[in-house]
């Protein structure tokens, strides 16, 4: 089987042909699966967690992947951030320190994680010089998200994590993906509320919903990001099921895509140059909280 | 005879400035649970904590609200050498655990009348 791919950007588009491919490639077993990236021209790294999330998948499915006709400058920052060392290639060093590797976690690997973003985001001296504030806040979500992904995707294959510097823009991109059950089917069994896909991610990023039960309250990861988000300046998208939902600009997008993701994506891209100071804007008291 | 405050450090429990996992959590929410179980005073310290998450809170305080009382919560507990930012975050986990306690139905209908109000798709 071959399959096409077209320019990969991290935005609604390259999203949604993701889920085409995850859609032509969904019955596959035991088969030869060509990835004809000859029509690549563009390739945003961080998407490499959500398209090495749908590889790894036909990988467990007994299939073989191979990358075929990758242009070279594409090649060359995918050999720098370890995505083609999993098909055959040799990693690259990265002169310039612009790529936040590509790594597969397990759920139970949160120290693991913890040591790749203390090592590759926080002890970096590529990584732009980010307000003490900003950089914290920064790092807060970067865990929420993982955290979240640990918490309610339910994922059996892992947790997909990639990232990218721009310098000169002034901005940082991070992708973290898994292949779980999703937020629609998440909410679904845990609450029963029969949403859509795109309605499922909205309900997610809302305050007080949870799909907590039990004895561990939850659902202020999501908000907490989006708060930041709006503050920073940047942007997150997420895409679940067949849901695209994004937030930049303080404006808020949620469309259905085409075919449904087998797990959920949370992509955040933070502007690095935001110098807002983070602090709060009256005093608390320890003696107040409880 | 008056019981010594006894104390308990993040930094120490979770062996890394990074309080950041909910398994983490679990771990002090037990010895949490254990010692009000034992009507004892805790001093949290967060001494040397730099990075903390809600799933981390929640497990760690925020659950604390399902089997105590709040007023033994607020007789037992005391965090020490936090930041304000952290403690406002430590709030927001607070004001939504007891929330979530109070009325667990209650909850589920504000989730719904959410999603009434919302505009979905």
């Amino acid at each position: 089987m071959r399959c096409a791919l077209p320019e990969f950007h991290h935005d609604q588009s390259g999203f949604a042909t993701l889920v085409r491919l995850a859609a032509e490639t969904e019955e596959c077993l035991f088969e030869n699966i060509e990835i004809d990236m000859h029509a690549t021209r563009w390739f945003d790294a961080d998407m490499c967690a959500a398209f090495g999330a749908i590889l790894y998948r036909l990988g467990k499915n007994l299939n073989t992947v191979r990358l075929k006709n990758i242009p070279s400058r594409i090649a060359t920052i995918l050999s720098k951030n370890g995505f083609l060392s999993h098909y055959g290639q040799e990693r690259i060093p990265d002169r310039w320190g612009t790529t936040i590797p590509y790594h597969r976690f397990d759920v139970k690997d949160d120290r693991y994680f913890a040591g790749y973003i203390e090592k590759e985001l926080i002890h970096r001296t590529e990584v732009p010089s980010m307000t003490l504030g900003l950089s914290k806040k920064f790092r807060e979500s970067i865990f929420e998200i993982f955290s979240n992904a640990v918490l309610h995707s339910h994922t059996e294959l892992g947790i997909f994590c990639c990232g990218q510097i721009f310098p000169k823009r002034h901005r940082l991109d991070f992708s973290v993906a898994d292949l779980g059950i999703g937020m629609r089917r998440n909410i679904q069994q845990n609450t029963g509320l029969e949403l859509s896909p795109a309605a499922a991610i909205e309900w997610a990023t809302q305050g007080q919903n949870t799909t907590k039960r039990g004895s561990v309250p939850g659902g202020l990861g999501l908000k907490l990001l989006s708060e930041f988000i709006d503050l920073n300046g940047g942007c997150i998208q997420i895409v679940s099921d067949a849901g695209y939902w994004r937030r930049g600009q303080m404006e808020t997008v949620a469309v259905p895509l085409s075919h449904p993701f087998p797990g959920t994506v949370v992509n955040i891209e933070i502007n690095t140059a935001d110098t807002n100071s983070y602090r709060l804007t009256s005093e608390l008291s320890t003696a107040d909280i409880f | 005879m008056m019981r010594s405050e006894m104390m308990i450090s993040l930094f120490e429990v979770v062996g890394s400035p990074l309080c950041v996992a909910s398994g983490d959590g679990q771990k002090v929410y037990e010895r949490l649970a254990a010692a009000f179980g034992k009507d004892r005073k805790v001093a949290l310290s967060f001494h040397n904590v730099s990075t903390l998450t809600s799933a981390f809170l929640n497990a760690a305080i925020g659950q604390l609200y399902g089997r105590f009382s709040e007023e033994q919560i607020l007789t037992l507990l005391q965090v020490e050498d936090i930041q304000q930012d952290d403690l406002a975050l430590l709030k927001r986990v607070i004001e939504t655990a007891k929330q979530y306690f109070k009325d667990p139905e209650k909850f589920d209908q504000a989730v719904r009348d959410a999603m009434e109000d919302g505009d979905g798709e």
